[in-house]
């Protein structure tokens, strides 16, 4: 499960950077790419505009089948608050040109990436590639949400791989 | 040394002799190292950053209904801010793991400042206790 999660999180890491590589956050005095997984970072009370934040929801598993199918559901949240210099009067533009980028990210085909095992990475050492694939559904976006001066939307993407023998 | 040319440093002064003499004490700023460029490991959670408490005082505790707040010396902000190189005040609070207090580890949940003629001479810390 962790492995579909680390591979998702990667791919679409990938895809939004060469969609819109102005789309950055500065994170502990780094600046990478504007997407993030929620638990695999410090806890905070701030949430990061104008970037994707990534949460991971209720997973299923279907064990009719050579090997166990894992579902998760994959929430993406994000706000903007437009410009400042044009007074904010641009938020819903901005929050459509997200919608847009997260769409051109998941949606086109193929929906589906080899899964990875990057446990390595903690030792140092490079990503393992593993037997089986990782694939999800469109993104299915949520309603806009008001949040003082941000607009907000949450986006849902269905995750699905086999869980492979041993893996955690 | 404070310019004495300056008004709001007046304040300031004002503000740290309140707080030391109101029983103002020294409380650690608890903040994660910098990230490392390009990190896989980090991004995934596989590794954990080093953390580095720094002292802020003098700090004193605001307590009403059931809302803790911590008042601290603008002055000491200031100071941090010049040696860690934040841009503000808000991005130190709001990048701070939280507050490290007689052994608990306070979140940080809000932050603004009292102000004399356009320059802060306190901070005002909304602090969330540990649940456990």
């Amino acid at each position: 499960m962790q492995n579909a999660k680390d591979t998702f999180y990667e791919v679409l890491r990938g895809r939004l950077a060469v969609l819109n590589p102005e789309r950055t956050i500065v994170l502990r005095g780094v600046v990478r790419p504007g997407v993030l997984v929620e638990e695999n970072e410090l806890l905070t009370a701030v949430a990061l505009p104008d970037c994707f934040r990534l949460r991971w929801s209720t997973s299923a598993a279907d064990a009719n089948g050579i090997l166990p199918t894992i579902a998760m559901q994959c929430f993406a949240d994000y706000e903007t608050a437009g410009t400042a210099i044009n007074g904010g009067m641009d938020r819903g533009r901005a929050l459509a040109a997200m919608d847009a980028e997260l769409q051109a990210a998941v949606d086109p085909l193929p929906r589906t990436s080899p899964k990875m095992d990057y446990a390595p990475l903690a030792n140092g050492k490079a990503a393992t590639p593993m037997t089986t694939s990782v694939w999800w559904s469109e993104v299915a976006f949520g309603e806009t949400v008001i949040k003082d001066d941000r607009l907000a939307r949450t986006a849902t993407i269905n995750v699905m791989s086999y869980q492979e023998a041993g893996e955690l | 040394m404070g310019n004495l040319l300056q008004p709001s440093d007046g304040a300031i002064r004002l503000a740290d002799a309140a707080l030391r003499s109101g029983g103002g004490r020294t409380v650690l700023l608890r903040l994660a190292a910098p990230a490392l460029p390009n990190d896989d490991a980090e991004q995934l959670g596989l590794a954990t950053p080093a953390f580095q408490d720094v002292a802020l005082g003098p700090a004193a505790f605001h307590k009403a209904d059931s809302v803790t707040k911590l008042l601290v010396s603008a002055s000491a902000v200031h100071e941090l801010l010049g040696t860690l190189g934040y841009d503000s005040a808000d991005v130190l609070f709001e990048t701070a793991v939280g507050l490290f207090i007689d052994g608990l580890l306070y979140k940080i949940t809000n932050s603004f400042s009292s102000q004399a003629m356009g320059r802060p001479y306190t901070y005002w810390l909304t602090l969330e206790p540990p649940t456990r």
